[in-house]
């Protein structure tokens, strides 16, 4: 996936990427990437919590609004 | 500036020990892949959420049961091919083809991969401009990088373009 938002940023769409799997995102340097506690499958947060999903997904969204690239931005939850 | 730094010789390495192991001995053996690694980092500026076309973007095999092939999830090496939903998308109309992942928390609920619904409310309270009208999606098992750029990513920029993204939430599970 870190790769698929190299190419896109490159044609000037600006990327997010939100990881659970840190180590191995960071290896490909995305542009932007938010990386959480989360596990595989679980993406934005658990099912039927409504309320972390929407952090995660305002944590990422808000990474669209800075200028590329930023280091990787990390964030307690899980 | 590249999508995959030094792929021919990545390749050269994945095809030699990887691949060929697993040609070789019918098995996989994850102590063999060398992880694809970048030094250079792109970088295009941020945009203005309230003004912008999201585009979400997701690994987690998602296709439409009824009118689409579900991807091979039974590769060992991998399904290099995308397929695109509408965001409006009834859940129940969507399967996931994705051998890697327990899908027992997206099929309880989609959002934990797929965040939809929220990001349709944000678009009708403002805070986000628009919502692309479609989802592209893949497997996300694709150990062959170099495939991920020659093959899948052509596709994914054609359907962003035909979509007008102007920025992309890319959601690996």
């Amino acid at each position: 996936m870190g790769l698929v938002a190299r190419a896109l940023e490159m044609e000037g769409v600006a990327t997010v990427v939100v990881a659970w799997n840190g180590g191995r995102i960071r290896l490909v340097n995305p542009p932007r990437a938010l990386i959480t506690k989360l596990g595989r499958g679980l993406v934005f947060g658990q099912p039927g919590d409504t309320a972390q999903q929407r952090r995660v997904l305002e944590s990422t969204l808000t990474l669209l609004t800075q200028d590329a690239p930023l280091d990787p931005v990390y964030l307690e939850e899980s | 500036m590249e999508i995959l730094e030094n792929k021919k010789a990545w390749r050269e390495t994945y095809q030699q020990n990887w691949l060929a192991h697993l040609e070789e001995a019918g098995e996989v053996d994850w102590s063999l892949y060398q992880h694809p690694r970048n030094e250079q980092v792109p970088g295009a500026p941020g945009v203005d959420l309230h003004q912008s076309r999201l585009l979400l973007i997701s690994s987690a095999g998602a296709y439409l049961k009824d009118q689409q092939e579900p991807f091979d999830a039974a590769s060992r090496t991998g399904d290099y091919t995308m397929r695109t939903f509408p965001t409006a998308t009834s859940w129940t109309d969507l399967a996931y083809a994705h051998g890697h992942y327990d899908h027992t928390m997206i099929e309880q609920d989609a959002q934990v991969a797929l965040p939809l619904r929220h990001l349709q409310a944000w678009a009708a309270n403002g805070r986000l401009g628009q919502i692309a009208p479609s989802v592209i999606s893949f497997m996300g098992y694709q150990p062959d990088s170099a495939r991920v750029v020659d093959e899948l990513v052509p596709q994914v920029l054609v359907a962003a373009r035909d979509l007008n993204a102007e920025a992309a939430l890319l959601a690996p599970v």
